[in-house]
């Protein structure tokens, strides 16, 4: 309860012990009674707009708010009876008597607070007789945003996001009463890196997401949990993808990233980079084992690795040590990199391992670091030194394999192919094509990391595991078993590395 | 003799021909008998040059189909069995309408030429013989085709069709007290008396309960439905499952072969064969006393058209029974057979001995 | 004894009864044949490429998208049909429409009839109407598969 006073109250006949300060609602939320809401949000402050949490307690002759109301020692509180029942109709029937009822065209439908509660708590037939109100459908905000005021409920949630997260306040609420309504400021749209989570928060469907928008519908998606690969934070995400029926061969899997709490790395919230890096799992990649800069269909990538360990056979074992070079990334999970210094370091007796990672970005004080790489830390504790290596180390070996081709970010690419040009064995081990794969023998399609199980160590020290999110193409294979692989037909005994 | 060879050549071919010709028209009677039984139209759209006749060219379409079709046998058949057992069914019932008489003695070039290929002394038996030889091709194509389905089709037909010729003999056996000759063509020309002064000396009338057993066991001979216990096609495919193209064509043309054989059967034997009643050689002598002289060859063209009218009757009247009853069951038609007409035949047998004693 | 009578009898009925039809239809086909017209006929059969049974108004046929007045399609690509199809025959791929009183519309509308069962429930689960199945049209065939796959967004 950290450090607080706990505090025992009753909610619907539950003995329930809470933190000191905690508002009803989330004690209720805590006891795994919920309650409705739309306005109250845990990462933000309390607002009180949407009236629909009202609950029934003990000794108070009015129905009271959930959120707005702080539990006290020996607090009843009930949720269930039949006048918060009749209470969170009304409120739902006010709520719903100008919404425009298009949820066939509406993203938020399937996963809609309006939907939800209409379905537990209204059941009402509407009596509403006049013509629903008109208000701006397509307003946009700013960062590919778009506001539909007519579907706004007016939670101001987006509002208070705006204003206590990010601190930005691009967007306020603007007239009185019945005319009240969100909107930016003149000339000034949202623009800050964390404008995606004002979809995840918007309780229905009034702030959509350009990129999200219509693609698909929110009860196709597969939602896993997994880790964002994009900085050092490691924020924990939900990669939502869409598999089998309505999704047809060569499509998009994933759809959309977002936000999953967790309190001890993001909070609630991830950035936009993140958010963005949905991309990265579907664009560019490869679907097959490629020789010379063409895929070859039907080739294994265990008959192809087959090629890779004849060529380090080929090395007598003393040589190994400067005739074999090997580049690691940081995206490589904890497992992975166990295994690599099991296997290259000290199986092999590899002199030149080497790091390769992409180059650091601009930070913001929220969550974004300046790290581009999920496990930095994790490469130290597996007992690296991550040097970038001079591309005179990699022209002298015989055999090069290349983990990721983020050489390229810090070398021009007519130096790396004159210094690849010299080597007479090259593999590759990519997730995307890139210009990398013209100038190696091989490429070896591997996993992305929503692809793969595995641990990150974020920048604070946190460790993460994660399982896989997306189930990936055919021949992709993540790079943990082409270790494990590797080392089988090398003889190499990696001892009791988990491989998973 | 020279000539001899080339008649009984020329007889045993046209016989031959007569006999598949049949057959083949019988595949198109009985799918537009169905039809007409059962308010549709049956095939009507095989033409030729647009020309349709009622669809009249289906068989020939069908025996072109079944022709070009691929001449398949499974990798776990015995081949050479596999080919050989539609042959045997074939062979068998075709083979039996040598002893079948079509019509009189004609007079040709000086020579006196039975309508028939050949008169067997032993014809009865001869027919019985060749009909349950044909047990062997149900027998050797199930067993060839090593098909679980196909081995218990033609095991049940086998120990159907053996219970039946016990049936289809004892049936026979009065038939051949009142008519003592086993001749097919001294049957017919014994039928061709009076009896009690009007009635034509038909097998029917002197053996009605021998001619019941005889027709319902022959239909079960023919293992036609309702009697289709090899085939079964509602439940087992039976013999035939492993069978396509010509040879499963072979198989099915031995079925209207059959139905052929045993109209002509029950024409010679209780109907009269090419009698047409009341007519001598010399013309119609009615009981009445009545009498029209007809040529010659008016009265062989009259009783070879008897003969054939009435064989088109009974096989329109099997093709009839076919369509109108449900199928028995395997214990039914054991039950019929051994049950119902093995005693009965023998009743008749014993009635007739009686009658034949007394008298 | 009886009962063999029985079956007799029942035999002799049923033969009586196929015979009869037999014999009533062979005379009116025969009637027929000799061009005299009888108001009841041999068969009932439709020869069907030729005359064509119409169809009764609930006939599911091949699927259409009824069109807006302006001529788009009135299908505002909300995926329901999509999500209750039980044999997963139909695509859809929603695209933005500038007017904002439309907003979403198929960009493609694919129904695959080579998996379509014609059960209908797409007609059904349809919130504004826009998908039906009554075009009448029951000659669906085609030499390939890509030739069975309709698409629906041009009305």
């Amino acid at each position: 309860m950290n450090g607080k006073k706990p505090v025992g109250l009753t909610i619907d006949g539950l003995k329930v012990q809470a933190a000191e300060g905690t508002n009803v609602l989330r004690a209720a939320e805590q006891a795994g009674v919920s309650i409705p809401h739309f306005c109250f949000h845990a990462g933000l402050d309390v607002e009180g707009s949407c009236r629909m949490c009202l609950v029934e307690i003990e000794g108070l002759p009015k129905l009271e708010l959930a959120c707005s109301t702080i539990i006290r020692e020996g607090m009843v509180v009930r949720t269930s009876t039949d006048r918060v029942g009749e209470a969170r109709k009304d409120v739902l029937e006010f709520l719903l008597a100008e919404h425009p009822l298009d949820c066939p065209i509406c993203d938020k439908a399937g996963e809609c607070r309006l939907q939800d509660y209409y379905d537990l708590y209204g059941l009402y037939a509407s009596r509403m007789i006049e013509p629903r109100e008109r208000r701006d459908k397509k307003v946009p905000i700013g960062r590919g945003l778009i506001l539909d005021r007519e579907r706004c409920v007016l939670c101001t949630r987006c509002v208070r996001f705006l204003r206590l997260v990010t601190g930005t306040g691009e967007l306020g609420m603007f007239e009185r009463s019945l005319r009240s309504e969100v909107g930016i400021y003149d000339g000034r749209p949202v623009d800050n890196n964390y404008s995606g989570n004002l979809v995840d928060i918007c309780p229905v469907g009034a702030i959509t997401a350009e990129d999200f928008r219509f693609k698909t519908r929110a009860w196709f998606l597969v939602r896993r949990p997994s880790v964002c690969p994009h900085c050092s934070r490691g924020c924990a995400v939900i990669i939502e993808s869409v598999e089998g029926y309505p999704l047809r061969r060569s499509e998009k899997r994933v759809y959309r990233v977002t936000a999953r709490e967790n309190p001890a790395v993001n909070g609630f919230w991830i950035c936009d980079v993140g958010r963005d890096g949905r991309h990265d799992i579907d664009d560019g990649r490869h679907a097959a084992v490629s020789e010379k800069g063409a895929p070859v269909q039907g080739l294994s990538w265990e008959k192809a690795l087959a090629g890779v360990a004849a060529a380090i056979r080929s090395v007598p074992g003393p040589e190994r040590a400067g005739k074999i070079a090997v580049v690691l990334n940081a995206r490589l999970t904890c497992e992975e990199l166990a295994l690599a210094k099991g296997l290259f370091v000290t199986g092999l007796g590899l002199g030149k391992v080497f790091f390769a990672d992409r180059k650091p970005g601009p930070a913001d004080s929220l969550l974004l670091t300046s790290d581009r790489v999920p496990n930095a830390k994790g490469v130290l504790d597996a007992g690296f030194t991550p040097r970038l290596p001079a591309l005179g180390e990699l022209a002298g070996a015989e055999v090069l394999l290349v983990f990721g081709s983020y050489i390229l970010e810090h070398f021009g690419e007519e130096d790396v192919a004159r210094a690849l040009a010299g080597v007479p064995s090259k593999y590759l081990f990519a997730a995307h094509t890139g210009p990398l794969d013209r100038l190696v023998d091989a490429v070896f399609p591997v996993a992305h990391p929503a692809e793969k199980s595995g641990t990150y160590i974020n920048t604070e020290g946190v460790r993460q595991s994660f399982a896989r999110a997306v189930r990936p193409c055919p021949a992709v294979v993540a790079e943990g078993a082409i270790l494990v692989c590797l080392a089988n037909s090398l003889g190499i005994s990696l001892g009791d590395a988990d491989v998973r | 003799m020279f000539g001899d060879v080339l008649i009984i050549l020329v007889k045993v071919v046209l016989t031959l021909m007569w006999t598949l010709l049949l057959a083949l028209f019988l595949t198109w009677v009985e799918r537009k008998e169905s039809a007409v039984m059962q308010d549709r139209i049956g095939a009507n759209r095989a033409s030729v040059f647009g020309l349709r006749i009622f669809g009249l060219f289906q068989p020939f379409a069908d025996a072109i189909k079944m022709l070009f079709k691929e001449d398949f046998c499974p990798t776990f058949a015995q081949r050479a069995l596999h080919w050989l057992a539609p042959t045997f069914s074939f062979f068998f019932v075709s083979v039996t309408m040598v002893a079948v008489p079509f019509g009189d003695t004609i007079s040709l070039f000086g020579r006196r030429i039975p309508l028939q290929v050949v008169d067997l002394n032993a014809a009865v038996l001869f027919v019985l013989a060749m009909l349950s030889l044909g047990i062997y091709g149900i027998l050797v194509g199930g067993w060839a085709s090593s098909n679980r389905f196909a081995l218990i089709g033609s095991l049940r037909g086998a120990a159907q069709l053996v219970s039946y010729e016990v049936a289809l003999g004892l049936s026979l056996v009065g038939l051949i007290m009142v008519f003592p000759s086993l001749s097919l063509a001294r049957i017919v020309e014994f039928q061709g008396g009076l009896l009690f002064g009007f009635l034509p000396k038909w097998g029917i009338f002197l053996q009605p309960l021998g001619f019941a057993v005889f027709f319902l066991a022959g239909m079960a001979e023919t293992k036609r439905v309702p009697f289709d216990m090899p085939e079964g096609e509602s439940e087992i495919i039976g013999f035939y499952t492993e069978y396509g193209g010509l040879k499963f064509g072979l198989f099915m043309f031995t079925d209207f072969l059959e139905v052929i054989v045993l109209a002509s059967m029950a024409t010679t034997l209780f109907f009269g064969g090419w009698q047409v009643p009341w007519l001598g050689d010399a013309g119609f002598a009615f009981p009445g006393g009545g009498r029209i002289g007809l040529p010659p060859w008016a009265v062989t063209v009259l009783r070879v058209l008897s003969f054939n009218l009435k064989v088109f009757f009974f096989c329109w009247l099997q093709i009839l029974t076919r369509w109108t009853y449900p199928r028995f069951r395997y214990d039914q038609v054991m039950d019929l057979g051994w049950k119902v007409l093995v005693p009965l035949g023998a009743a008749n047998i014993l009635a007739t001995g009686l009658i034949l004693a007394v008298r | 004894m009886i009962k063999a009578w029985r079956v007799l009898r029942e035999l002799v009925r049923g033969a009586a009864i196929t015979a009869r039809h037999f014999f009533v239809n062979m005379t009116f086909h025969t009637l027929r044949l000799f061009g005299i017209r009888t108001r009841r006929r041999g068969a009932v059969t439709i020869q069907y490429p030729e005359v064509q049974k119409a169809l009764s108004p609930r006939h599911h046929s091949l699927h259409r998208i009824r069109p807006r007045p302006d001529g788009k399609p009135s299908c505002v690509a909300c995926m329901l049909c999509v999500t209750v199809c039980p044999s997963e025959c139909l695509y859809v791929e929603a695209a933005e429409d500038p007017d904002p009183e439309v907003q979403k519309l198929p960009a493609k509308f694919v129904v695959d009839l080579n998996r379509c069962c014609f059960c209908g429930f797409c007609v059904e689960a349809c919130p504004v109407d826009a998908i039906r199945m009554d075009t009448g049209e029951i000659r669906l065939a085609s030499l390939t598969r890509a030739g069975l796959e309709v698409p629906l967004d041009k009305p």
